[in-house]
C-alpha cells in the first residue's frame, strides 16, 4: 500500500514537473532561437516574457479542435494520446538522485526500479513510432501519411544503432538497471571516457529518435506542411508538441545517465552530507547535466539544416550502424584484453 | 550529366569536410557567437522611430499654410503614373488663378505601394511622401483616403519639401 | 500626273497636289499646325517646313505644289533643325500649363514637342500675359496664352460655317483671337473650332475639366441627333458618356458636326430617368419585374387579341435591326398590317451644311426595314382606329408617341399597351408592360441616313447584359487594368436589352421563330431578304458606311413580303 502511494505521489510530482518544464522549454527554445538569430524573442507577456508559456497553453486549450471529415475519428484522437503516454512513461525508470529520507523511510528518487530499465526504455521508444504513424494514417491526408511513413522508416533505422550503442554501456557496467549504471560511474568513471564512439552514435541516433532537426523529416514544414500533425489543431496538436519536448527531456536525461554519471558528481562525497541535502545536490546535478543536453538539442536545431531523405538513410545504415557494431567489437576486444 | 541534360554540380569535398562533424561544430560555433552578441532590437510601440526625410511614407497632398488651398491642380498625372492604380482624381473648375482643383482626390491605401512615382511626376510638388507609415484600418473602405485625410499643411512637411528641393 | 519622291518613297499624285497631301498618300506624316485638310491653306505656322532637292531654301509642305521628279526630305538634318526652331519660337510664349490643360493627351503641340522639340528654351524672359478664360460664346472658352495663332478657328467660321465671327486682334506678340465687336460665337456649329484647335486654346465648356483624355475610351458611333447621321467618336469614362466629337467621313459630315448633336444627342443615355428594369402594371401601378416574368406577361397580354385589334409602332430612333424584327414580329407572329412609325420633323430647322429637319437618325432605315403597312394603315389611321375602339392592343418600340394631349387620352382607351423605351416618357407612364431598351450607344446596329447611307455603330457604354470586355468594346487604360471593384468602374450598368432582343423574345413566346444570336445575324438576314440591303454586311459597312442599292422603295413591306415570310 505505501509503495503504491509512494509511486503515485512520485508519478504526479514528476509529471507535473515535466509538463511545467516542457512549457518553459518552449519559451527557452524561442529565446534561444531568437538570440541565435540576433533577435530577443518573446518579451511581452510578463517580465522578459516569462509568462509566455501560460499564454501559449491557454491558446492551445482554447483553440478550436478541427478534425478532418474524412479522418478515422478514433485513431485520429488516439494517436496523440499514445505519443504523450509513451513519452511520459519512459521517465519512470530514470533516476534523478539516489534517495531521500522522509520519516525514517528511504524513498528512492526514481519511480520504478525496473531491473531491465534499459530494455524498458528501448521498448517504449519503439512504441513512440506508433503515435506518429497512426496520426499520419488516421488523418487521411497525403502530407500526414508521408510524414508518418517517413517517421516509421526513420525510427526503425535509427533504433538499431541506438540499441547497439547502449550495449557498449551495458558491457562496461554489467547491468540493465539505470541506478546501478549511475552508481557504477561514480568518481570519474563516466562512461563517456570508456565509450566515446558509443556516445557519438547514441547522440546522433537520439536526435533522429526524437524527430528533432536535422532529422525532423516527419514534420518537414517546407515539403509536408506539418507532416504527421498537419491535420491536428488545438490541444491534440498540443499533445504532440508536449511529447516531442518530453522525448527531448528523456533522451537528454538518458545521455546524462548513461554517459555522464547521472546524478553523481565526481568530487563530492555524498556520505558526509545528510541524505536529503545529498539528494538535493544530486537532483540539481542531474538537472544541470540534462539541461546542457537540452540546450545542445536547441543549439543544433537552430544551426543545422534538415537532411535529405536519402542522406538520412545513408547515415543511419551506412555510417551509424557500422560504427555501433565497430564500437561493440572494440569494447569486447578491449575487455577481453584487460581481463 | 543528369536526365534533363544539365550538368550536375557535385562539390569536391576534402576528407575533413566529409567527416562532417568538424563542419557541424564550425557551424555551431557561429550560432553560439551570435547568441552572445548584443542585440539591437527596437522595442517598437514604446521606442518610436522617426524616419529621415528620404523615407517614403504615405503620400499626402500639400496645403499652403496661408491660404489653406491645396497645391494640386488635378492634372491626373499621379493617377496616370501610379503602377497600382491607387489614385483617383476628379478635377473641377475654380475661380482661383490655378483654374483647376481636385474636387475629389482619393488614394486607396490598400493599393498604394509607396513607390513615390506620384511625387516624382507631380509638376506642382503637390503630392509628396510623408513620414507616416503606421496605417491601420478595420474596413477596406476606411483605407480609401480622401482629401480630408490627405491634405497636410506645408509647414508640417518641411523636412520632405526641403529634401526634394535639395536633391531633385 | 507628277511623280514625287518623299523620304525615298515615290508616289504619283494629281496635278496641283500639295506636298503635305502627297506625303499623306505615301503614308508619311509631316508635322503641321495651321494646315487642316478641311480648310484653306494659311501657311502661317511654318511647322511643315521640308527640304526639297534643288531648292535653295526649305519650303512649307502645305502650300508647295508637287512637280514631276521632285525629291522631298522630311527628316533631313535641315528640316529637323527647322522644326526645332519653329517649335522653340511657338513655345516662347506658350504657357507650361499642360497639367491643367484639357487638350493634354491629344494636343498636337505637346506631341510634336515630344517628338521634334528642342527640349529646352533659350529664353530667360517671362512669358506674355494675355486674356485667359474668355467665354467666346455659350459653348467655347478661349485661353489666349495657349493660342499659337494658327487661324484654323477663324477659317472654320469663314469657310465651313460661312458665318465669319472670329478674327485676330492686336499685333506682334500681343495678338490674340476675339469675336468681331458685338458678335458672339453662338453659331450652331461653333464647337467645331474646338476640334480644329491644335492646342488647348479653345475648350468645350460642357466637357471642361471633366476628364483627362487618357482616362476615357473612344468608340466609333453615329450621332442620333438628326437624319444626317454624322460620324462621331463617343468618349466614355466610368460607363458614362462625357463628350462626342466628330469623326471624318467625306460622304456624310466631313470633319464637322453641329453643337446640338454634340451636346444633346447623348443626354438620354446618361439620363437619371433611364429605365433600369422591366415594369409590369400590377393593381394599376407599374412595378419592377424580372425579364422572364415581364416577357411572359407581355405575350399573355397580346394573345387574346385578333390580328386586326393589334397595332405596332416602329421607331425612327431605333436601328434597322430593331425595326426589321418589329415588322417581322407584326407580320409573321401577330399577322397584323397595322404598322407604322412616327416622323419627328421640325420644319425649317435645317440648313445646307449638316442639320436636317428630320430629327430622327433612322427614318429612312425604318421604312427600308419594312415598318410600313401594306394596306396603307398609317399612324393617323391607327389612331383613328384606336379612337373607334377597333384597335385594343398597341406595341410601341423606342418612341414617345404620347406627345400631344389628344394622343395621351387615346392611349388610355387601349386594353393593352406595351412599350420599349430607354427613359421614362409619357407613353411608358400609360403602358401595361415597359421594357427598358438599349440606346444607340449601348448596342450594335445600323442607321440609314437621309441619303440612304447605311452606317454601323457599336456599343460604347456597357450594360448589365454586356460587360465591358476586350474585343467588343474599346477600352481605356482604366478599363484594361482596373478591376470590377474599382470605384471608377462602378458607373451604372443598366439592365437593358436591345429592342430586337426583347421583341424576338416576345415573338418566340407567341409561337414565332425568331432566334438570332446577335444584331449582326439580324442584319445578315435583312441583307438576304431586303433587296435594298443586298450584298451588305457589317464588314462591308466598315467605318464609312455604304449606300443602299435602291432607295425609298420600302422594299420589305411591299415587294418582297413573300420572301420575308419564307425565311
Amino acid at each position: 500500500m505505501t509503495i503504491a502511494i509512494e509511486a503515485l505521489v512520485k508519478i504526479i510530482v514528476l509529471v507535473l514537473v515535466v509538463l511545467g518544464t516542457v512549457a518553459y522549454l518552449v519559451l527557452l527554445e524561442r529565446k534561444v532561437s531568437a538570440y541565435m538569430q540576433d533577435r530577443i524573442g518573446p518579451n511581452r507577456v510578463g517580465p522578459k516574457g516569462l509568462f509566455q508559456p501560460f499564454a501559449d497553453i491557454l491558446k492551445l486549450v482554447l483553440k478550436e479542435q478541427i478534425v478532418p471529415e474524412k479522418a478515422t475519428q478514433f485513431i485520429h484522437a488516439l494517436a496523440p494520446v499514445i505519443s504523450i503516454t509513451v513519452a511520459l512513461s519512459a521517465l519512470a525508470v530514470i533516476p534523478f538522485g539516489n534517495y531521500i529520507v522522509i520519516g525514517g523511510q528511504k524513498i528512492s528518487l526514481m519511480i520504478a526500479n525496473v531491473n531491465v530499465g534499459v530494455l524498458y526504455i528501448l521498448a517504449l521508444s519503439s512504441l513512440g513510432v506508433y503515435g506518429i504513424t497512426l496520426s499520419g494514417w488516421g488523418s487521411n491526408s497525403k502530407y500526414s501519411l508521408l510524414g508518418g511513413l517517413r517517421s516509421s522508416a526513420q525510427m526503425i533505422s535509427y533504433e538499431l544503432s541506438l540499441g547497439l550503442s547502449i550495449i557498449g554501456v551495458l558491457m562496461v557496467n554489467g547491468t540493465l538497471q539505470l541506478n546501478k549504471i549511475v552508481e557504477a560511474q561514480s568518481g570519474w568513471h563516466w562512461n563517456i571516457f570508456y565509450q566515446p564512439l558509443g556516445f557519438l552514435v547514441f547522440f546522433v541516433a537520439a536526435f533522429a529518435e526524437t524527430n528533432r532537426l536535422p532529422f525532423d523529416l516527419p514534420e518537414a514544414e517546407p515539403e509536408l506542411v506539418g507532416g504527421y500533425h498537419t491535420e491536428y489543431s488545438g490541444m491534440r496538436w498540443g499533445l504532440f508538441f508536449l511529447s516531442e519536448y518530453t522525448n527531448m527531456i528523456v533522451s537528454s536525461a538518458l545521455m546524462a545517465t548513461l554517459y555522464f554519471g547521472g546524478w553523481s558528481l565526481p568530487f563530492v562525497n555524498y556520505a558526509s552530507m545528510s541524505p536529503n541535502i545529498a539528494a538535493l545536490v544530486q537532483v540539481v546535478t542531474f538537472m544541470f547535466k540534462t539541461g546542457i543536453f537540452i540546450f545542445i538539442y536547441m543549439w543544433v536545431r537552430w544551426t543545422l539544416p534538415r537532411f535529405r531523405y536519402d542522406q538520412l538513410m545513408n547515415i543511419g545504415w551506412k555510417v551509424l550502424l557500422p560504427l555501433a557494431i565497430l564500437n561493440l567489437l572494440g569494447t569486447g576486444a578491449v575487455m577481453l584484453a584487460v581481463k | 550529366m543528369s536526365e534533363n541534360g544539365n550538368e550536375r554540380i557535385k562539390p569536391k569535398m576534402s576528407l575533413w569536410e566529409r567527416l562532417y562533424f568538424p563542419e557541424i561544430l564550425r557551424g555551431m560555433s557561429i550560432t553560439i557567437r551570435v547568441f552572445f552578441r548584443p542585440k539591437f532590437t527596437r522595442q517598437y510601440p514604446e521606442e518610436r522611430w522617426i524616419p529621415p526625410p528620404v523615407f517614403r511614407g504615405r503620400p499626402v497632398l500639400v496645403m499652403e499654410d496661408e491660404t489653406g488651398v491645396e497645391r494640386c491642380v488635378a492634372c491626373g498625372l499621379c493617377a496616370r503614373v501610379c503602377p497600382s492604380l491607387a489614385i483617383q482624381v476628379q478635377a473641377a473648375e475654380t475661380e482661383l488663378d490655378k483654374e483647376r482643383y481636385p474636387k475629389l482626390f482619393e488614394i486607396n491605401m490598400l493599393r498604394c505601394i509607396f513607390c513615390g512615382f506620384c511625387e516624382e511626376v507631380c509638376p506642382e510638388e503637390a503630392i509628396i511622401m510623408s513620414k507616416e507609415f503606421e496605417l491601420t484600418f478595420t474596413n477596406p473602405k476606411d483605407a480609401i483616403y480622401g482629401k480630408d485625410k490627405l491634405l497636410i499643411p506645408a509647414s508640417q512637411l518641411k523636412d520632405r519639401l526641403d529634401f526634394l528641393k535639395q536633391y531633385r | 500626273m507628277p511623280k514625287v519622291t518623299i523620304e525615298g518613297k515615290t508616289v504619283e499624285v494629281e496635278n496641283g497636289t500639295t506636298i503635305i497631301r502627297a506625303a499623306a498618300q505615301a503614308g508619311i506624316e509631316i508635322p503641321h499646325f495651321c494646315w487642316h485638310p478641311g480648310l484653306s491653306v494659311a501657311g502661317n505656322c511654318r511647322m511643315c517646313l521640308v527640304e526639297i532637292e534643288k531648292m535653295p531654301k526649305l519650303a512649307i509642305a502645305c502650300a508647295t505644289q508637287v512637280s514631276d521628279g521632285m525629291v522631298v526630305h522630311v527628316n533631313s538634318e535641315k528640316a529637323i533643325e527647322a522644326r526645332k526652331a519653329v517649335l522653340e519660337f511657338i513655345l516662347i510664349n506658350h504657357p507650361l500649363d499642360c497639367p491643367i490643360c484639357d487638350e493634354a493627351g491629344e494636343c498636337n503641340l505637346q506631341d510634336y514637342t515630344y517628338s521634334y522639340g528642342p527640349g529646352h528654351s533659350a529664353l530667360e524672359e517671362a512669358k506674355n500675359k494675355k486674356p485667359k478664360r474668355v467665354p467666346l460664346g455659350p459653348n467655347v472658352v478661349y485661353d489666349a496664352e495657349r493660342c499659337i495663332l494658327c487661324s484654323r478657328c477663324i477659317r472654320v467660321m469663314d469657310e465651313v460655317v460661312k458665318n465669319p465671327t472670329l478674327t485676330f486682334v492686336e499685333r506682334g506678340d500681343r495678338v490674340y483671337i476675339d469675336t468681331f465687336p458685338g458678335k458672339e460665337l453662338n453659331d450652331p456649329y461653333s464647337m467645331n473650332v474646338i476640334d480644329v484647335c491644335p492646342v488647348g486654346a479653345l475648350t468645350n465648356r460642357d466637357y471642361r475639366f471633366k476628364a483627362r483624355v487618357w482616362e476615357t475610351s473612344s468608340t466609333e458611333g453615329i450621332c442620333a441627333g438628326c437624319s444626317r447621321g454624322c460620324n462621331i467618336n463617343i468618349w466614355v469614362r466610368n460607363n458614362e458618356i462625357l463628350r462626342l466629337t466628330p469623326r471624318f467621313n467625306p460622304e456624310v459630315n466631313s470633319y464637322w458636326m453641329c453643337d446640338n448633336g454634340r451636346l444633346n444627342s447623348f443626354r438620354e443615355v446618361n439620363s437619371a430617368e433611364r429605365l433600369n428594369s422591366p415594369l409590369v402594371r400590377k393593381d394599376g401601378v407599374l412595378q419592377e419585374a424580372g425579364w422572364d416574368e415581364s416577357l411572359a406577361h407581355a405575350a399573355d397580354a397580346l394573345k387574346p387579341f385578333s390580328k386586326d385589334e393589334i397595332a405596332v409602332f416602329g421607331s425612327a430612333y431605333s436601328s434597322v435591326e430593331d425595326n426589321y424584327i418589329l415588322q417581322k414580329f407584326a407580320k409573321q407572329v401577330l399577322g397584323t398590317t397595322n404598322i407604322d412609325f412616327l416622323q419627328h420633323t421640325i420644319e425649317g430647322d435645317q440648313d445646307n451644311l449638316l442639320i436636317r429637319a428630320d430629327k430622327t437618325p433612322n427614318s429612312c432605315g425604318a421604312r427600308e426595314a419594312g415598318v410600313v403597312s401594306s394596306k396603307g394603315v398609317d399612324s393617323k389611321k391607327i389612331f383613328e382606329l384606336i379612337a373607334a375602339g377597333k384597335i385594343k392592343a398597341l406595341y410601341v418600340m423606342d418612341d414617345d408617341i404620347a406627345a400631344s394631349k389628344e394622343i395621351e387620352e387615346l392611349l388610355t382607351k387601349l386594353d393593352v399597351l406595351i412599350v420599349n423605351h430607354w427613359v421614362k416618357t409619357k407613353t411608358t407612364q400609360l403602358a401595361d408592360v415597359v421594357f427598358p431598351s438599349a440606346t444607340f450607344a449601348e448596342k450594335y446596329g445600323t442607321f440609314v441616313n437621309f441619303l440612304g447611307r447605311v452606317q454601323m455603330f457599336r456599343p460604347a457604354v456597357s450594360t448589365l447584359e454586356q460587360e465591358r470586355v476586350p474585343g467588343r468594346f474599346t477600352m481605356s487604360r482604366l478599363d484594361k487594368f482596373g478591376s470590377a471593384f474599382d470605384k471608377w468602374n462602378k458607373g451604372p450598368r443598366r439592365n437593358v436589352r436591345s429592342s430586337w432582343e426583347i421583341i424576338s423574345a416576345v415573338g418566340n413566346l407567341l409561337g414565332g421563330k425568331m432566334r438570332y444570336q446577335s444584331a449582326q445575324k439580324v442584319f445578315d438576314e435583312i441583307a438576304q431578304v431586303a433587296p435594298s440591303f443586298k450584298g451588305l454586311s457589317y464588314a462591308k459597312l466598315g467605318d464609312r458606311g455604304a449606300l443602299l442599292s435602291r432607295q425609298g422603295s420600302g422594299s420589305i413591306g411591299k415587294k418582297s413580303k413573300e420572301e420575308a415570310l419564307v425565311s
